[in-house]
């Protein structure tokens, strides 16, 4: 077989739709939580009543000028990336709410570069990748109609490549991070995680840990955070090491969460990417025993 | 028919599509984030910008970085603190604020900042008082001028204080980099002089009406376009 069968192989091989579903249900409440923030002062985001850097006429900085919006129309904005957010995570027209969800998250993200992050750049290939794939199946409203309607019971396995990519994302991620890490400082200096604690993103947790670990610590961990993303892609594949890769990825974002300020958001996304694409079987028992309570109820066409 | 391409047949050409955008996305992400200079060359600017995702924290930080403003007084012929979080109240309190951002990405680009001149002074005319900005609500503003603060970083083992905002006089003048003022003619004319205002005391030698120096001005971040935080 060659290696391009044995891909195609991997690519289509059944999984679980409720992994998908999991990312279906917890990706855009994390990108949402990122977006809050935004939302709630949509006119000066996207709005004219915010500042925004004039027309560069292709300025490096600047991959697209988008004059602001009225205020009312960014107002509309916010309400449908709110609204479809929220039906993508609660399975109503899954698929069609994460095309929406998708969009105006793309939108955002050319038209205001100063408020763009990673989590902005990311989030709209994310919902794209789950909204291709059966998102609502199994678990919502969406699934909940079906069963109304008398239609199929859903497969719990299917081929699903756009989870196999949501799976690949943050490995890749990591295996770059690690690579520009490596050409940067993280090998010169020992104390690059040290120096990142200082900031405006501080939080009570950071300060306390800088404040108390020994100065050799951070050394460690910076070796150890290196070590992890180069060689992700190595630790996810071997089936020997995956479950370590995958404890020590959720511990490092959970960390970020906790001493970064506002990159909670990132952190959490990349918290629901690893455990839909990554996590333990058993991590599913409790969602997959709830899906299939709710398929076992009585149709609407069934005798009572 | 090669193997693969026999698997593909019943994928549907949106799932051959699907499969082929997916495995370029990853390249583009991965390459980007090396640092290759494959992807900015052969894609436009909107798709890289889409790629810069994974370039996290490379380098250490050397200073903390604090961008402030300052407003001038017309009546008073002087510069005072302007507190920019009233006309910028997304992420008010970190880095993650637009002013900060308009700052870190074009604090070297002179139409940007005559935008955000215009934009302050503007506003505060226009509302100061329900936006407190830190000036008396019906001072008349001349112009802005906006610096960093670069703050050194603690010396390893030595006792940490908790990042705080401190008001701008509390930092002496030499971890102040001055990046723009508005010139001279646009203050008077805004303020209504009929002369040249007179040199401002206080000011970190900067005589209106004189460019900074260039070991006044920071240069322009060698990233200026990518995002090193996520």
């Amino acid at each position: 077989m060659s290696a391009l069968s044995k891909l195609d192989e991997w690519l289509h091989e059944p999984l679980p739709v409720l992994r998908l579903e999991l990312l279906r249900i917890a990706a855009p409440l994390a990108i949402l939580g990122f977006m809050s923030g935004r939302l709630i002062h949509a006119d000066e985001w996207v709005g004219d009543h915010g500042f925004h850097a004039p027309d560069l006429g292709g300025d490096y900085r600047q991959p697209l000028y988008i004059p602001p919006l009225p205020s009312t129309l960014a107002w509309a904005l916010a309400m449908v990336m709110t609204l479809s957010a929220l039906m993508c995570a609660a399975g109503f027209k899954a698929r069609q709410s994460g095309l929406v969800f998708a969009a105006t998250l793309a939108f955002v993200a050319v038209a205001d570069r100063l408020a763009a992050f990673t989590v902005s750049k990311m989030s709209p290939v994310v919902m794209l990748a789950i909204a291709l794939g059966p998102a609502g199946s199994r678990i919502g409203f969406d699934a909940w109609r079906e069963r109304r309607l008398g239609g199929k019971r859903a497969k719990q396995l299917r081929a699903l490549p756009s989870l196999r990519f949501l799976q690949l994302l943050p490995v890749v991620i990591y295996s770059a991070s690690g690579v520009a890490k490596a050409r940067g400082d993280w090998l010169k200096m020992p104390r690059v995680l040290w120096t990142q604690l200082h900031d405006t993103y501080q939080t009570a947790v950071s300060f306390a840990l800088a404040a108390h670990l020994p100065g050799w610590s951070w050394t460690v961990m910076q070796a150890l955070v290196l070590a992890f993303e180069i060689g992700a892609p190595l630790w996810f594949a071997l089936p020997q090491t995956r479950r370590a890769a995958f404890v020590f990825a959720v511990g490092m974002h959970a960390m970020i969460g906790l001493m970064f300020g506002p990159v909670v958001w990132f952190a959490l996304l990349m918290i629901t990417l690893l455990v839909g694409g990554w996590g333990p079987p058993a991590l599913f028992a409790p969602l997959e025993a709830l899906a299939e309570r709710l398929e076992r109820r009585p149709r609407a066409t069934e005798p009572s | 028919m090669t193997e693969p391409l026999r698997a593909s047949r019943g994928r549907g050409i949106g799932g051959i599509v699907g499969l082929v955008f997916g495995a370029l996305y990853l390249a583009g992400v991965w390459l980007e984030g090396v640092g290759s200079s494959i992807p900015g060359a052969v894609l436009p600017r909107m798709p890289l910008y889409f790629l810069q995702i994974a370039a996290l924290f490379p380098h250490a930080a050397v200073n903390v970085i604090d961008y402030r403003a300052e407003g001038w007084l017309c009546q008073e012929r002087r510069w005072q603190e302007l507190d920019t979080r009233a006309y910028f109240p997304l992420d008010p309190d970190d880095k993650e604020n637009r002013f900060q951002r308009v700052m870190h990405f074009f604090r070297d680009n002179r139409p940007t900042m005559h935008a955000l001149d215009e934009y302050i002074v503007a506003g505060h005319a226009a509302g100061s008082a329900a936006r407190p900005d830190g000036l008396a609500a019906g001072a008349l503003l001349g112009g802005i001028r906006v610096m960093s603060l670069r703050l050194p970083l603690p010396a390893p083992d030595a006792p940490l204080a908790r990042m705080e905002r401190k008001p701008l006089s509390e930092y002496p003048e030499t971890v102040r980099k001055i990046f723009y003022y508005t010139p001279t003619s646009k203050r008077a004319e805004r303020c209504g002089y009929r002369e040249p205002p007179k040199t401002p005391d206080g000011s970190p030698g900067l005589a209106p009406g004189r460019s900074p120096r260039a070991s006044e001005v920071s240069p322009p971040a060698s990233d200026g376009a990518r995002d090193t935080i996520p």
